[in-house]
């Protein structure tokens, strides 16, 4: 048998009491301001730019001499992709350590600091070369393509900044756990936890890829082994999308079951979520490679297995979060096969807006085991079917998550509340930005079916009929992108007002109790140690066989291209 | 409740079909570090039904846990060797008996040592095939010749590296369970 032990002790319940009372300290509060004031400016700017991108893409726009498509896209993926979910997920768990964990360790404190400071300065150094247009390449910054070396050593920046954070984490989290023997940490902490260690390995092999980028980028070496830098970079690039998923996932199990004045699902099931998705998230990198050269058949076809496996966790939340909505809907009076979903609050943003977040998981989810299938991939790898498809996970199933949270979050660390009337306009800007993006991930996907690229500018191809007839489609992309920028405009003002003017008050930091009877979760849950080894055997059965392959058998390396 | 033995069994019966077989041992890494540890595994699996079956065997035996783990390790270097994957492949009666030794001369063992033995064993056995695994991927990745005639260098290679990947995992754990202690958080 194995041993358990008890949910929370004495410090616990002190802790959970102090910080109920007393709110989040002001030097805690500050540093998750700064991350998600990062995180909103970002978004600010990403859209605007998105929306430049979108008019230009639907043949609407020309944009002036000085700026390119691919310039603007480089900069909206980088801005949207990497600085507002890195911040956003920094900010909003640093925040959630801070809750759960009775406050962060001055030393920790410094470190997010200095992490923040790491990141802003990488970033800084990143953009410049895009504003000159000396680094078109791109979010996926792989070769062939090569940016000026600048704009790599500002990544190396980030990745140290988003280190910096990673460690402070797992120092808070380690001394908590010396602090209160016997106790499991907080789930909002675990989910912390898992979310840094997968930042953390997840960045391992980018740091390499950009390490051996720079010297060919400056051009001390002539040539770069093409294969291992997209692999590598693929190893981040997933593990990346699966950290703001996660980031999310921590939201619908902890934070909306509370909101909807319900449950959370059982401990020990959200606790093997949580680990399941950190073992096997690394090697998911491949099915964005399903069509690249140079990876034999039976390595492609073990890796579609590797990759639907993570689907497993995934539909374990499904079912846990519409079984926890039913549950509580019923409790409350709800009736019926589907009618008890009237009890739920539907007015209210801090849960309408996961909830859309969730359902649009659904296609989502299912776009992408589509597109970790094979035959399925070769039809839709180079379309904008996957623009489509990344809009819907990033754009619908985590950003909205993440505006829902900065609803109460924001409130929680001003300490200020949120008004009737902010609700409202976050109820009305989740309507707009769900139709928005819906219109405009809709098009892309069908008119990725239909054949239009991804990745390039807009082109009638010397109006080719074929080109022509994608038109249309294009249209709805560029109505769908002015929807989203109402959007923005409405939760950037929604942010920096809870921010800055919406009254004082006190918010709660919502944290949903499991239910009474359920049974304590066993031990080995917190063995991090154990998840991270068998995470690394993971990691050596994807990758070992191809990166072998790739150095022994490489082709001549390809010398640095600038195609823009 | 005697279910996991079954499982074992049927996982054995899974890895000797032909088919499951072949596919398995085409490529030299995942013949050694997928199917080798899959019978291993079938063997930790089935070991509950030998266990309840010959109760006085295992315990007059295997009483401190230290001869089932030697009888382990044994099999397990006997079957790191070049040679030996060579053979199975080429003559039918050492491929029967890898079916019969990886399960039940390693794995069952292994079940029954594990709870018996101090963490001083327990350690002492990863640490010994940390040292083993990197030794071995050394020679296969900076063999000069040919080890197997049945595969290629490159195959060579990449087991050599399957080996130095596997012993880096342990090293990293063999570091958590030096640095962690486990007392203290319960």
């Amino acid at each position: 048998m194995e041993t358990v032990i008890k949910q929370s002790g004495k410090t616990q319940v002190f802790k959970d009491k102090a910080n109920k009372v007393m709110g989040i300290s002001l030097e805690d509060a500050k540093l998750t301001k700064s991350y998600l004031s990062v995180a909103f400016l970002a978004i600010l700017l990403g859209g605007i730019l998105g929306l430049l991108q979108g008019l230009n893409r639907a043949g609407m726009l020309e944009l002036p001499a000085w700026l390119n498509y691919y310039q603007v896209l480089t900069a909206h993926g980088l801005l949207l992709v990497v600085v507002l979910s890195a911040f956003f997920t920094i900010g909003y768990f640093y925040a959630g350590l801070s809750h759960t964990l009775g406050g962060l360790l001055p030393k920790v404190r410094k470190m997010a600091w200095i992490g923040f400071w790491m990141k802003v300065f990488g970033f800084v150094l990143a953009v410049i070369p895009i504003l000159m247009n000396e680094a078109s390449v791109m979010y996926t910054f792989y070769p062939p393509m090569a940016a000026s070396p600048v704009f790599y050593i500002g990544l190396v920046f980030i990745v140290l900044g988003v280190w910096m954070c990673a460690f402070g984490s797992f120092i808070n989290v380690a001394s908590w756990r010396k602090k209160n023997p016997g106790q499991h940490i907080p789930i909002l902490s675990f989910f912390a936890t898992g979310v840094f260690v997968l930042l953390f390995f997840g960045s391992i092999p980018v740091a390499i890829e950009v390490f051996t980028i720079i010297p060919w980028a400056f051009g001390w070496v002539e040539t770069i082994n093409v294969m291992v830098a997209r692999t590598l970079f693929w190893a981040f690039g997933h593990t990346l999308v699966n950290i703001w998923y996660l980031t999310a996932v921590s939201a619908w199990y902890v934070i909306v079951p509370k909101v909807i004045g319900g449950r959370r699902w059982n401990d020990l099931l959200t606790r093997i979520v949580v680990i399941a998705l950190v073992i096997m998230n690394i090697t998911g990198g491949f099915h964005h490679q399903i069509i690249d050269p140079g990876i034999s058949e039976p390595v492609k076809y073990m890796h579609v297995f590797m990759s639907l496996a993570i689907g497993f966790p995934s539909l374990m939340t499904a079912y846990a979060m519409f079984a926890v909505f039913e549950r509580t809907a019923r409790k409350k009076g709800g009736r019926g096969l589907v009618g008890w979903y009237k009890k739920l609050p539907w007015g209210d943003v801090r849960f309408l807006a996961p909830f859309i977040a969730m359902a649009a998981f659904i296609p989502a989810g299912a776009g992408g085991i589509v597109q970790s299938t094979n035959q399925l991939n070769q039809v839709v790898h180079n379309t904008m079917w996957i623009v489509g498809h990344f809009h819907l996970t990033l754009g619908m199933s985590v950003v909205m998550t993440f505006f829902g949270l900065s609803y109460w979050l924001i409130p929680y660390v001003s300490k200020r509340v949120l008004t009737p009337q902010i609700n409202k306009l976050g109820v009305i800007q989740t309507i707009i930005w769900t139709l928005g993006m819906i219109i405009m991930s809709g098009a892309m996907h069908w008119v990725g079916l239909l054949g239009s690229p991804r990745r390039t500018s807009y082109s009638t191809y010397f109006d080719n009929a074929t080109a022509l007839s994608w038109d249309p489609y294009l249209f709805f992309l560029a109505i769908g992108g002015t929807l989203l920028m109402i959007g923005v405009l409405m939760q950037v003002y929604a942010v920096f007002y809870l921010m800055f003017f919406a009254p004082k008050g006190n918010t709660e930091f919502p944290i949903a109790e499991v239910e009474e009877d359920e049974a304590p979760t066993p031990r080995w849950t917190e063995r991090w140690g154990l998840w991270v080894v068998c995470m690394i055997v993971l990691v050596g059965m994807a990758y070992v066989i191809p990166l072998v392959d790739f150095i022994v058998n490489a082709p001549p390396g390809s010398p640095p291209y600038k195609t823009w | 409740m005697m279910k996991s033995p079954v499982y074992g069994l049927l996982l054995l019966l899974a890895l000797i079909l032909p088919p499951a077989a072949n596919l398995l041992e085409s490529i030299m890494i995942t013949h050694m570090h997928m199917q080798m540890p899959l019978l291993v595994i079938s063997g930790l699996f089935m070991a509950k039904f030998f266990q309840n079956r010959f109760p006085g065997f295992f315990s007059k035996w295997n009483e401190n846990g230290v001869p089932g783990l030697l009888l382990f390790s044994i099999i397990m270097v006997y079957w790191s060797l070049p040679r030996t994957m060579d053979e199975a492949l080429t003559l039918t009666s050492v491929e029967v008996f890898k079916f019969i030794s990886l399960p039940f001369l390693a794995g069952v063992p292994l079940r029954d040592s594990w709870p018996k033995l101090s963490s001083f064993w327990k350690h002492a056995l990863i640490i010994f095939f940390t040292i083993l695994f990197l030794a071995l991927g050394w020679l296969y990745i900076w063999s000069p010749v040919q080890l197997c005639n049945n595969y290629l260098v490159i195959e060579q290679i990449t087991l050599g590296w399957g080996f130095i990947s596997t012993a880096f995992a342990m090293v990293v754990y063999l570091i958590y369970s030096y640095f962690m202690d486990f007392s203290k958080y319960e």
